[in-house]
């Protein structure tokens, strides 16, 4: 199956550490600058996931459910509930803080008060379920969706984060397939790449109360 | 509120006995369902799927691996795309997207009728409802669709029967 990312796709980072993470065999390719996506649903800085059947995936959750779907790693309520917030909550926000960034240039910390109540969130949650990973003790499609998510606003150590989510966010960082899909997505080049693509996108629309967690 | 309503369509189209309590949180109304034990479930497509679970219809969550990831797409479509859409022209995208996607497809997944069909005829339906005779032939395969899923057992229930003129949307099609 052929993965084709978008340089400088805010959605690139979750997708190839989904696939190292849940070892899918996947060819990456590169989309060129105006190289048309795949199925007219793409929207041309999306990821694309073409199955072996002809189908092509172009949300970024539904790709990384598919990877660990195919080794048999069945969705449990959890991690439904997190890919859920994670794509009408989560995404939102994080595309806002990451404009703030670096579109308008403001500090990461600042950038980060539009993660705020989600950020609260995940904490509330690590702490209320008293494990080390979102949606269990073992590492799920969870933790990776949110992961990737986070990592362009969060790498930013002038961010303050309370201390279960730090504690979780380090060990993602630090994980083999999540380390190599950082290092293969966010090259010093890319991150220009992904602040260009930012500035094409429309600017943000206020989402009121979206960040405000459960 | 529209969203305790739609899950609890939901329910009777799968035949559970209705009986959950829908609250609702956020600026977005998200609903929350209560559980007996832990601290409930929240999310249209977390919630969806577990009764989906609890009527053992599991097969409405797609059966292979890349069904089931193309049921989660169109579910996360339904909840990020076409319930925000806040203006005409973001209707007529949606339309104009689903309208390609169902161009080859009995139903959102393919061949197998889904959870993906029964939500997104529900997110739809206020959206059908107010289509003049000209959209829905603009939106001719999205019209098929969407009279097919209106006529499957159990689905419509009380919402109100869209009309639409059957040769145009049969002598069309592949």
């Amino acid at each position: 199956m052929r993965l084709r990312v978008a340089t400088g796709s805010p959605a690139a980072l979750k997708v190839v550490a989904a696939a190292r993470s849940a070892a899918a065999p996947v060819q990456l390719c590169w989309a060129e600058p105006g190289e048309p996506p795949p199925s007219p649903l793409c929207p041309p800085w999306a990821p694309a996931l073409q199955l072996e059947s002809g189908a092509v995936l172009f949300s970024p959750n539904a790709i990384c459910q598919y990877f660990f779907l195919r080794r048999g790693q069945q969705p449990t309520d959890l991690t439904a509930q997190w890919l859920e917030w994670e794509a009408t909550e989560l995404q939102p926000a994080a595309l806002a803080a990451l404009y703030a960034r670096l579109v308008h240039g403001r500090t990461g910390a600042e950038a980060a008060a539009a993660l705020g109540g989600a950020l609260g969130h995940i904490e509330r949650s690590l702490a209320g379920r008293g494990t080390a990973y979102l949606a269990g003790d073992a590492e799920s499609v969870a933790d990776v969706v949110v992961w990737g998510t986070l990592f362009p606003v969060l790498r930013d150590e002038a961010v303050p984060v309370a201390e279960l989510l730090q504690s979780w966010f380090r060990s993602m960082t630090r994980s083999e397939a999540c380390r190599s899909a950082a290092d293969t997505v966010l090259l010093p080049q890319r991150l220009q790449e992904f602040t260009a693509c930012l500035q094409k996108l429309p600017p943000p629309r206020p989402l009121p109360g979206t960040a405000a967690g459960c | 509120g529209p969203v305790g309503d739609e899950l609890a369509l939901l329910e009777k189209a799968l035949g559970l006995q209705s009986g959950n309590k829908y609250g609702a949180q956020g600026e977005r109304q998200v609903p929350v369902l209560q559980t007996n034990n832990g601290p409930g479930l929240t999310g249209l497509i977390t919630i969806a799927s577990y009764l989906v679970k609890q009527a053992k219809k599991e097969q409405l969550l797609g059966s292979s691996a890349e069904e089931k990831a193309v049921v989660h797409q169109w579910l996360e479509y339904r909840v990020t795309q076409v319930d925000r859409q806040s203006s005409r022209e973001d209707t007529r995208t949606v339309l104009k997207h689903l309208n390609a996607h169902l161009e080859d497809k009995v139903y959102f997944a393919g061949n197998s009728f889904t959870l993906a069909d029964i939500l997104m005829y529900y997110g739809l339906h206020h959206v059908m409802v107010d289509l003049t005779v000209q959209e829905k032939e603009i939106y001719l395969n999205v019209s098929r669709w969407f009279n097919h899923i209106q006529h499957y057992p159990g689905v419509r229930q009380h919402l109100t029967n869209v009309v639409f003129i059957k040769n145009r949307l049969y002598t069309n099609a592949h």
